[in-house]
């Protein structure tokens, strides 16, 4: 990134006082936004949480249980396809 | 609204407090918030932006609290360069930044490089300091732009006092050439 300057009397156009400033000046928004970061920023992932991760570890094997089963109990649909593919 | 000037002391012990409570952060934020803004203000040139950013400095600076060791500067220099740090990521995909300055302003680098107070000099330096690089042209918009000393130029580039100095004579170095007549 280049940097370019225009050198003029009055510099800026439109120099803020003080005054304008202030109102810019918010510590109540300031503590808002640190109180929300730090929780994001503190909050424990989901897999470093005990429960959470038995939970998910579960819903993992319930899910390959459930394929298991489905599988066994249509068999031979994939050899039909297989049949209707070959020439 | 900077009530009166906070010595070294007064501001590690409200770095100390802070750390251990937050809310105790304000009177820091309250200190250094119009200083800051127009830190911001001088580069940005957009009220909006300088307030956004800012306050996006604060809350790193606040975030930071806990890794902050002091080393004898003044937090004033720490919080700037945080601000630079968040200007760079807002500009990170911009080409070119525009800078307005005014005469007050380049008065103390017109005078190291020897360029005399006339506006014709004055747009010829503009001219010489879009030649410099980023780096160089942070240096020079420190010192003589927003007025900080080589210690706490030095904090805000992440150099020591020592090389501020020599880097900035050296910048200042290369202005005179690209101001001297035939270049």
């Amino acid at each position: 990134m280049k940097y370019r300057y225009r050198i003029s009397p009055e510099g800026r156009a439109d120099e803020p006082t003080d005054a304008e400033i202030g109102k810019y000046r918010d510590a109540e928004r300031l503590r808002y936004n640190y109180h929300k970061a730090s929780e994001l920023l503190h909050r424990r992932p989901l897999y470093k949480d005990p429960k959470a991760f038995i939970a998910l570890v579960v819903i993992v094997l319930l899910a390959l249980f459930i394929a298991e089963v489905l599988d066994k109990e249509t068999p031979g649909s994939t050899p039909q396809q297989d049949e209707r593919i070959a020439p | 609204m900077v009530a009166r000037n906070m010595n070294a002391t007064e501001e590690l012990a409200i770095l100390e407090a802070a750390k251990r409570d937050p809310a105790r952060f304000a009177p820091l934020y309250e200190h250094y918030f119009n200083d800051l803004f127009r830190f911001v203000h001088r580069r940005a040139q957009d009220r909006e932006l300088s307030s956004d950013i800012t306050q996006q400095a604060f809350l790193k600076a606040m975030l930071a609290l806990p890794r902050y060791e002091p080393r004898g500067l003044p937090v004033r220099a720490w919080l700037f360069r945080i601000a630079l740090n968040e200007l760079r990521m807002h500009w990170r995909k911009r080409k070119e930044v525009l800078i307005d300055m005014s005469y007050r302003e380049v008065k103390g680098l017109a005078m190291e490089v020897g360029s005399p107070d006339k506006e014709d000099e004055l747009h010829r330096l503009a001219r010489a300091m879009d030649r410099l690089d980023e780096q160089k042209a942070r240096l020079i918009q420190l010192r003589y732009m927003d007025g900080l000393n080589y210690a706490e130029v030095g904090h805000v580039l992440g150099i020591g006092e020592d090389a501020a100095k020599m880097r900035t004579h050296r910048v200042l170095a290369v202005l005179r050439t690209y101001l001297s007549p035939g270049v």
